[in-house]
């Protein structure tokens, strides 16, 4: 067993083969990386709808903060809104946005929408966001906007 | 030197060596993805909501102060905040969404050279779907009139002057134009006024002071002398300060 093993430490053939296996595993290896890089990964259903509410919420959220979101509501400045959410949220990303008072009326006369209809119809992940302004100026008067997310 | 670029043994372990490296810094960078792999957190989808409660409650208070100080409604805090808690409950229908406000208050102090208007209310929140009881935060709104230099009345050029400082809750306000002004002289709307921004830096102090300067143009009297000169300022979220100078 010795010998053997010993012969086979000492055994000066096929020595390219084996260099040869090597660097066609690392080619492989790259190739295979190069690939995932362009793959399309299906999408978690869970995780996904959590980072479309996520965005969603962020963009009404700094958009309220910065002063922005309730004078264009409560303007009913419906192309403002939509210009507003298309500059926040990534361009691959379709919303539609309803505005409701408390009775459930909808507010928004016009519709706030961006991207395809057929595509956001037919999207098997679709988040939505509720929030909620509570007046604007010195008046009382809570409106509750429903934002629609979808991969475009 | 020769004879080692010759040597022809060894090749083997070398080899081996080169796949044992290659596969334990594949498990370090295995290991490394497993422990740095986004964790889902369901907290995270609440957090919205909280602070979307938050926020807007945060608005109401300035509201209401917007309203008390051009109204007469002394209770309009009040009521606002019981609309607020029923309608709170009613919009997220099935979160079990419960808004308490324990103490609020609006206080103004007016007609003085330095007057504020404030409003505070504390709110504890609790939403039974998720576990969150008595979450606390406080709403404060402020709209402060002071003044940095006493009032000055020039009989040869017929102006009167001041300097002034705004601040709210948070900052000293810059963004003021004239429409945000409004002066009463003797009791009596004047409208021939200028409001100049300016930014003082005291090298010696070390302190840097932005402040409005005020001027009266076409006033044929010592204010002092009679009613005095009301100054008005709204900010942009519509809350009011009067301050007087006799």
């Amino acid at each position: 067993m010795e010998r053997i093993v010993m012969r086979t430490l000492r055994s000066t053939e096929a020595q390219m083969r084996v260099i040869e296996t090597i660097l066609a595993s690392f080619i492989i290896v790259f190739a295979l990386s190069f690939v995932n890089m362009f793959a399309i990964v299906p999408t978690s259903p869970k995780y996904e709808l959590t980072d479309l509410e996520k965005m969603g919420y962020s963009a009404l959220h700094d958009l309220d903060q910065n002063g922005l979101l309730a004078s264009f509501i409560y303007n009913e400045e419906w192309e403002n809104v939509t210009a507003a959410l298309n500059v926040m949220l990534p361009v691959d990303l379709y919303f539609n946005m309803t505005v409701y008072d408390l009775d459930g009326t909808v507010v928004n006369n016009a519709k706030i929408f961006y991207g395809d209809q057929e595509t956001f119809g037919a999207s098997n992940n679709i988040a939505s966001v509720t929030y909620v302004l509570v007046g604007y100026g010195a008046t009382y008067k809570p409106r509750i906007l429903i934002l629609q997310l979808a991969r475009g | 030197m020769r004879k080692l670029i010759k040597q022809k043994k060894g090749q083997f372990v070398i080899i081996a060596m080169l796949v044992i490296a290659i596969m334990i810094i594949s498990i370090g960078a295995l290991i490394h993805r497993t422990v740095t792999y986004y964790k889902h957190e369901p907290w995270e989808e609440y957090l919205t909501l909280i602070g979307n409660i938050e926020l807007s409650s945060r608005r109401l208070v300035e509201i209401s102060l917007a309203n008390h100080t051009n109204g007469d409604n002394p209770n309009i805090l009040k009521e606002n905040l019981e609309k607020w808690q029923r309608n709170l409950t009613q919009i997220y229908l099935g979160y079990g969404v419960s808004l308490n406000c324990p103490s609020n208050e609006i206080i103004c102090s007016w007609n003085n050279p330095t007057s504020f208007s404030s409003a505070s209310a504390n709110f504890t929140l609790n939403i039974n779907s998720i576990g969150l009881t008595g979450y606390k935060f406080a709403a404060v709104a402020l709209l402060k009139l002071s003044n940095t230099t006493n009032p000055l009345y020039s009989n040869q050029n017929k102006t009167w002057s001041i300097n002034v400082t705004v601040t709210d809750e948070n900052r000293n306000l810059t963004t003021l134009k004239k429409d945000n002004f409004q002066i009463l002289i003797n009791e009596l709307e004047h409208e021939n006024f200028t409001v100049v921004p300016q930014y003082f830096v005291n090298y010696t102090a070390t302190s840097h002071k932005f402040f409005y300067r005020i001027e009266c143009q076409g006033v044929m009297s010592d204010p002092s002398g009679g009613s005095g000169v009301t100054l008005q300022v709204w900010d942009q979220r519509g809350i009011k300060v009067t301050a007087k100078y006799s």
